[in-house]
């Protein structure tokens, strides 16, 4: 397919074509040269009769000869220039060589005129006077003749012209007779009007072919140009079947989605309600289409921030998402919904409408209310009998109520400590309970991380007594700042270090170290003496209740809580925690906390 | 730093459980004069006769709650200097920080350990200006 040569004016859509710039050059040359050719068959077979009737009434001069011989050469010339008209026919490169073409042809034109030009020289002084006039008229005629002819090229027709002129001119101002001289002033000048003549009629023909050619393109571009447009209409045509089909998809996932669907304009009018937004608000879609959904759906006090929400998330285009806001339905009820609002927006950049999704949140916050509310009963309830319990066998194994016997007193000692397991127990659920429902809330602060950790090893020394395993620094503890909250730190320490002492092997050492990694984070390290992370545990044990051989959850205690709540709390404060295995048997169990900048 | 010692404590508690743990630990471990009130409508009568150094309330009691009890101590003439020290089992950090905005002088959570609790008392006491 050619590209039309034509520009689009974006101001105003429309088309200019440049004419001059549409025809080619070369195919006009081609196609004059064509044109000329085939006038030569007229031209072959007029200079041969005329030739025919010339040789017959000159026959009777002096030179017979000489006119046998102009016949000949006449005989001649046709036969060369049938030649060439037969070649030019036959040939292939009539357009790539057509400057060629017609140089022979110029060649041919010029002997052609040549012919005439020799038979006015040497048969007008030969001749008597009748036949005199019959040459001049007869030479007259052929100049005249060949404008027709020739005139598609004036050089060729100059050329021919001149071939005929130029000898008898000659002959003429020779002759010694007064009215020949002056008529032999006036030859060239006829000959020159005539090449004028032909050159006006070259330039003619010229601008018609140069027209013929460039409306030909137009004509090929339009052509193109119309299938183009056929082939984007069917394209069209099927984009709008696509548009269309998407359009009835989409029109039925709002019918059957179980959440409320509407879409409102601009000023909040509804414009359409799908079945689950009847069945959420208790309003019929043709109540309320094309009523403004604020005037229905809020209370007064409601209304307001949403009318002020609305006009902002007009002009930013921002989707809201997450928008927890009561509304009331047909019967009157409030009822809390989780809205989300999608401005569509045009290419003009304005708000045509906007998609509204909701769900109903009532019951799920009124659980969510009563779970905490249980949450904190439970904390307070259980706390109360286990302050009695763990009290009072204190009381009774610190030896401030007086000495006891030992059996008994290992009892009491057994008992305080189940005592003590319940109560972790409980901690580590609550706080589960507090980080997965989002309320556990850390003070971040700048805190030596080097005295905390000493800390924490004073305070779980005498835990890890009990299973004769020592807490010790590996080297100096450095002293550095990090970001966190000192309690939950210690919580961290605490779990690591009780987990490090459970299972060490008895009579070694935990040791913990700090260090920096990286530049901005320090990692503390706690490195037990135990048998090692098993395999098939090493994936789940971030996991709650996570406990690697569940024979241990008796013999060694512990919820399996711990961990879980130390990854949870090391990342609330932007860290991470993980394990890696000790060459020399044993694990260490790490987290790293941002440094203070 | 008050100039004497801590020695003598007021303590309102409805749990009796509760009550005698702290009244042995108080006394035993800590030698320390005790007076236990289970009823918090009488407990600020009990206070101006027993004139306490200190006062131990626990936050949900029925009748009054701890913090209630604090606000009609603060309107009572004889006890509106009082030291108060809240034991409870709410341990959220939340509300402990209402206890401190309220003016309590320290928190202690249940459950609490008898053998540090009168070590936890003096440290609250000595940092009382």
């Amino acid at each position: 397919m050619t590209t039309p040569d034509y520009t689009t004016d974006p101001g105003h859509g429309s088309t200019k074509i440049n004419l001059s710039q549409s025809a080619d050059p070369r195919r006009v040359l081609a196609d004059r040269v064509e044109q000329i050719y085939s006038q030569m068959p007229l031209g072959i077979i007029g200079s041969f009769v005329i030739s025919v009737v010339a040789a017959y009434e000159l026959r009777e001069g002096r030179y017979v000869e000489i006119v046998v011989f102009w016949a000949g050469l006449v005989i001649l010339l046709a036969a060369a220039s049938t030649g060439l008209y037969w070649s030019y026919r036959r040939t292939a490169t009539k357009a790539s060589e057509a400057s060629q073409w017609l140089r022979w042809l110029a060649i041919s034109a010029l002997a052609n005129g040549a012919t005439w030009g020799f038979a006015g020289a040497v048969f007008f002084p030969s001749h008597a006077d009748e036949q005199q006039v019959f040459l001049a008229f007869l030479l007259a005629g052929m100049v005249a003749g060949g404008v027709p002819i020739y005139a598609i090229s004036w050089p060729v027709y100059a050329l021919y012209a001149a071939g005929i002129v130029l000898p008898f001119t000659y002959v003429l101002g020779t002759f010694g007779n007064r009215l020949f001289a002056e008529i032999a002033l006036l030859v060239p000048a006829f000959y020159a009007m005539n090449v004028g003549v032909a050159w006006r009629l070259n330039q003619v023909f010229d601008s018609g072919y140069r027209l013929r050619h460039a409306y030909g393109k137009l004509t090929e571009d339009y052509t193109a140009l119309n299938q183009r447009l056929e082939q984007q209409l069917v394209e069209l045509e099927e984009a709008r079947r696509q548009v269309e089909a998407s359009g009835r998809k989409l029109a039925l996932f709002a019918e059957r989605s179980p959440i409320a669907v509407f879409e409102l304009d601009d000023a909040g009018r509804v414009l359409s309600f799908n079945p689950a937004a009847e069945n959420l608000l208790g309003f019929s879609s043709a109540e309320v289409l094309g009523r403004v959904s604020s005037e229905f759906l809020f209370s007064d006090s409601v209304g307001a921030g949403v009318r002020e929400e609305w006009s902002q998330m007009l002009k930013s285009h921002a989707p809201k998402v997450g928008w927890r806001l009561n509304v009331i339905r047909r019967d009157g009820v409030e009822i809390t919904c989780d809205w989300s609002l999608t401005p569509l927006v045009n290419p003009e950049n304005r708000v045509v409408s906007v998609i509204v999704q909701g769900r109903d949140i009532t019951q799920q916050l009124e659980a969510e209310r009563i779970k905490q509310e249980f949450t904190s009963t439970l904390s307070h309830e259980l706390r109360t009998p286990l302050t009695s319990i763990i009290g009072s066998l204190q009381l009774i194994n610190s030896g401030v109520m007086g000495d006891i016997e030992k059996d008994i007193l290992e009892l009491t000692t057994i008992a305080e400590r189940n005592g003590q397991r319940l109560l972790d127990l409980i901690n580590d659920i609550l706080d589960v309970e507090k980080i997965e429902s989002g309320k556990l809330t850390l003070i971040l602060e700048a805190v030596e991380l080097g005295e905390l950790v000493t800390e924490s090893l004073t305070l779980n020394r005498a835990f890890a007594e009990r299973f004769k395993v020592k807490l010790v620094a590996a080297g100096d503890l450095r002293s550095v700042m990090v970001d966190a909250d000192r309690k939950r730190v210690l919580q961290v320490m605490t779990n690591l270090l009780s987990n490090a002492a459970k299972f060490s092997t008895e009579g070694t050492a935990v040791e913990v170290s700090i260090e920096l990694v990286a530049g901005e984070t320090v990692r503390v390290g706690v490195h037990d003496t135990g048998p090692g992370i098993p395999e098939n545990f090493r994936s789940r044990i971030f996991g709650r209740f996570a406990q690697a051989d569940m024979s241990h959850t008796r013999q060694i205690g512990g919820t399996g809580l711990g961990l879980a709540i130390c990854k949870r709390l090391v990342e609330m404060m932007g860290g991470r925690i993980g394990f890696s295995d000790r060459a020399a048997g044993g694990t260490t169990f790490w987290f790293e906390l941002p440094k203070h900048s | 730093m008050p100039s004497k010692p801590l020695n003598r404590i007021c303590y309102v508690e409805d749990d009796e459980d509760i009550q005698r743990i702290v009244r042995m630990s108080l006394e035993r471990v800590g030698k320390m004069t005790v007076e236990v009130v289970s009823d918090p409508m009488v407990a600020i009568e009990r206070m101006i006769a027993f004139k306490p150094d200190l006062v131990m309330l626990d936050w949900m009691m029925p009748g009054m709650d701890g913090p209630t009890l604090f606000r009609k101590m603060r309107d009572t003439p004889e006890t509106r200097d009082l030291p108060v020290v809240f034991i409870t089992a709410k341990a959220s950090q939340r509300e402990q920080n209402e206890l401190h905005a309220i003016g309590a002088a320290g928190t202690i959570l249940k459950p609490f350990s008898p053998k540090e609790l009168p070590g936890q008392l003096r440290s609250i006491w000595d940092a009382l200006p």
